[in-house]
């Protein structure tokens, strides 16, 4: 060619000499790869998913109160007494330093604790024996799902696709409620519902302000403690659950988040806005 | 050659889509070639209709399913799709746009039946979220059907190679054009004393309305400026809300969704044209503001960078409230200068002058040109047979449980092929080429 190329640019209306397929050196040069990728390290990992393994340690503690009250092998009354302390107690902690304004919301929410258990005592025999014409298989399978999800959604401080706090606190009240038909007495379901509403209703709250990553182990250890007088069987199909969750989970994680996630972005990426007050108020 | 384009959206749709394949036909037809449209049914709009230079167009009977597209099922519309292939010869299928379904499957099976496939993607997609992941393994899939592939810009190609896995020397970029005599610019009807900001999109948050209604308010005060918003969406609310707030009632006035001929009208009572997208492929709705003469304001995002040469009035900004209200008061100043007698003389270009430029940069006999050379070349490239569209599939996206889908598609093609024979089947007549060749004679004659 006689008359050397003009160079190619990167526009649409300047590269006639260029045919169209035609690929420039300079393609794909705004790519950026891992762009601002967080790196977590083992550790990290370990000590976030405790959150998860705490949940499940929890819902398996309920079911263990659930099959004695199921045995009549402890007394209703003393599972009543015994989760009044816990709760008592973890007030304390939720409120913790008091003063003034504090005192109010004792006030509030000693009526509320009042009227729930009232509402609660009084509709126990219509909810003990709401579900009581379907087969207990059934209730066990349904429960069994219905605890899954609820582990599933609930919220572990991360916010995800899955997560909702209002579907998870569902099943959790929705799996107390299909056990208590199971039980003996109305008392019997009344006890349950009390303890689903604190594992399921008070407890996230507690934990939301208060959780540390060690306070597993005193929980795993009681969990150990209990499963060890129902089955054998129980407590190591608990314990590998654990262990695949807390120890092999976080591994494989960080593993492929470190060296196996590949974040492209260039300029075909949609921008996020970045809406600043001061500019609205002018 | 006998070209099918096929896509979801068609007219009585309006958009990006629609104009593109709707010129680009017309363009084909009037070099001579067969050019039929497929596209779904639209309420009472279904079978076959002619529209403008005899352009053939199917509206099949397909329900839609999800905005505006066919519920995908790959198998269900081969026995229609196989029918009007072979009816009326059609030689290259041309599928437009990814989120059509119906594109997507037209091209399968015209593959499959020994045809080729080009494909023109419209938008740009993201890598991080699902639904991006999901479509792009599907777009991996559906491209490793196709012959070639046309981008509207170069940053689409980019994104194109990346996402689909395409060999860059396979993907072509010939951008939109615009009908410039349609958008002619007419400075009379401009207010002589308020300065107008237009705004010409659909109000959703991708066209970036959020940062629009923050711009809004910081003009409250400023009562010679006055704002068109025409078009609608889920965010149009949002746009009341800010008008209300800050008692902008008389002064922007929301249009609503307008007929693309009615554009040109609204764009010519404006001043300044400003574009808030946050993501944009090509971005027509600059070229037709920048070619009416309008100063034009636009977010510097995916393809637009691309588009529009700095010497039309065009200042492109990054997508934050500050740079948009900055580059707003320098062309308001502008404006204003050039009342007073007292622009600078490189400042001042001949709106006119403009869309002469423009309608050199991007004209649709521009734009079928470039699309026919591709379709010779993919006329020359041999057909792909089964294996080789099987073996691409597995290399690209790895999702071996496609291949049997391909395979029952296939096999359905065959029972086709000889429960109802091709031979069988009634070659339709070619009018445009009849009406072309009693052209030549009475030209000879």
């Amino acid at each position: 060619m006689s008359q050397p190329k003009k160079p190619w640019k990167k526009n649409l209306y300047e590269n006639k000499e260029y045919e169209d397929n035609y690929t420039d050196p300079s393609f794909l040069k705004d790519l950026r790869q891992n762009y601002n990728l967080e790196r977590y390290t083992y550790k990290e990992c370990l000590l976030g998913v405790t959150k998860v393994s705490q949940e499940i340690s929890i819902v398996t503690l309920f079911l263990i109160v659930f099959y004695h009250l199921y045995q009549n092998s402890v007394q209703p009354q003393t599972i009543l007494f015994n989760s009044f302390t816990i709760t008592g107690i973890g007030y304390l902690f939720y409120i913790g330093t008091p003063n003034l304004q504090k005192a109010k919301n004792v006030i509030e929410d000693s009526k509320t604790v009042v009227t729930v258990l009232l509402f609660g005592f009084y509709f126990s025999p219509l909810l003990h024996t709401l579900t009581d014409s379907i087969s207990t298989d059934t209730i066990f399978s349904t429960t069994f799902i219905i605890l899954f999800f609820y582990l599933l959604m609930h919220d572990y401080g991360i916010d995800g696709f899955l997560v909702s706090k209002t579907i998870s606190l569902n099943c959790g009240i929705f799996s107390s409620i299909c056990l208590a038909s199971r039980l003996s007495t109305p008392f019997h379901a009344f006890v349950l519902l009390v303890v689903s509403s604190e594992v399921f209703v008070l407890k996230p709250l507690l934990f939301e302000k208060m959780f540390k990553p060690y306070m597993l182990i005193p929980i795993v250890l009681i969990t150990i403690y209990y499963l060890l007088s129902i089955s054998q069987l129980l407590l190591i199909v608990y314990l590998s659950t654990l262990f695949f969750i807390n120890i092999a989970c976080p591994y494989l994680f960080q593993r492929l988040h470190n060296h196996n996630k590949l974040i492209i972005s260039g300029p075909w990426d949609e921008f996020v806005i970045i809406s600043s007050e001061e500019d609205e108020n002018e | 050659m006998n070209i099918c384009l096929v896509s979801d959206f068609f007219y009585p749709n309006h958009g990006g889509v629609e104009e593109h394949i709707y010129n680009l036909s017309q363009c084909l037809l009037s070099s001579g070639h067969k050019v039929i449209i497929i596209t779904h049914s639209y309420g009472n709009r279904k079978g076959i209709r002619y529209m403008t230079n005899g352009l053939k167009v199917y509206y099949l009977p397909i329900k839609v399913f999800y905005n505006q597209c066919i519920l995908p099922t790959m198998i269900c519309n081969i026995k229609i799709l196989r029918e009007i292939f072979i009816r009326e010869q059609i030689q290259i299928i041309h599928g437009h746009s990814a989120f059509s379904v119906l594109a997507h499957e037209a091209m399968t099976i015209g593959v499959l039946m020994g045809r080729r496939a080009i494909f023109t993607d419209h938008s740009l997609f993201g890598f991080a979220d699902l639904s991006a992941i999901l479509t792009n393994k599907f777009l991996q899939i559906s491209l490793s059907f196709c012959n070639h592939f046309i981008c509207v810009s170069h940053t689409g190609k980019e994104n194109t190679v990346l996402r689909a896995k395409m060999k860059a020397s396979k993907v072509s970029v010939i951008p939109n054009a615009v009908n410039t005599l349609q958008f002619t610019p007419n400075p009379i009807s401009r207010d002589k004393k308020m300065i107008t900001i237009v705004i010409v999109s659909r109000l959703v948050y991708r066209k970036g309305i959020d940062l629009l209604a923050s711009i809004i308010p910081y003009f409250k005060n400023r009562h010679y400026i006055n704002f068109i918003i025409a078009g609608d969406g889920p965010k149009r609310e949002l746009l009341e809300e800010v008008r209300e707030k800050n008692n902008m009632q008389d002064r922007i006035q929301m249009l609503g969704a307008l007929e693309h001929s009615e554009v040109r009208d609204v764009l010519t009572r404006g001043h300044i044209f400003l574009n808030t997208s946050l993501t944009e492929a090509f971005c027509m709705t600059i070229v037709e503001a920048c070619s009416v003469g309008l100063h034009v304001i636009s977010t510097r995002v995916g393809g637009v960078p691309e588009v529009l040469p700095e010497y039309l009035n065009v200042i492109l900004v990054q997508p934050d409230i500050k740079s948009l209200i900055n580059a707003l008061e320098e062309t308001i100043d502008r404006v204003e200068r050039f009342r007073a007698g007292k622009s600078r003389k490189d400042e001042i270009i001949c709106p006119f002058k403009i869309n002469q430029i423009v309608s050199e940069l991007y004209n649709w006999q521009d734009v079928s040109h470039r699309t026919e050379k591709i379709y010779r070349k993919v006329l020359e490239e041999p057909t792909k047979n089964l294996k080789e569209v099987m073996l691409t599939i597995v290399n690209r996206s790895g999702v071996y449980l496609f291949l049997l889908v391909v395979s029952l598609c296939y096999v359905i093609i065959k029972f086709y092929d000889w429960l109802y024979p091709a031979n069988e089947i009634e070659i339709c007549r070619n009018y445009n080429e009849m009406k072309n060749k009693n052209k030549n004679n009475y030209q000879r004659s």
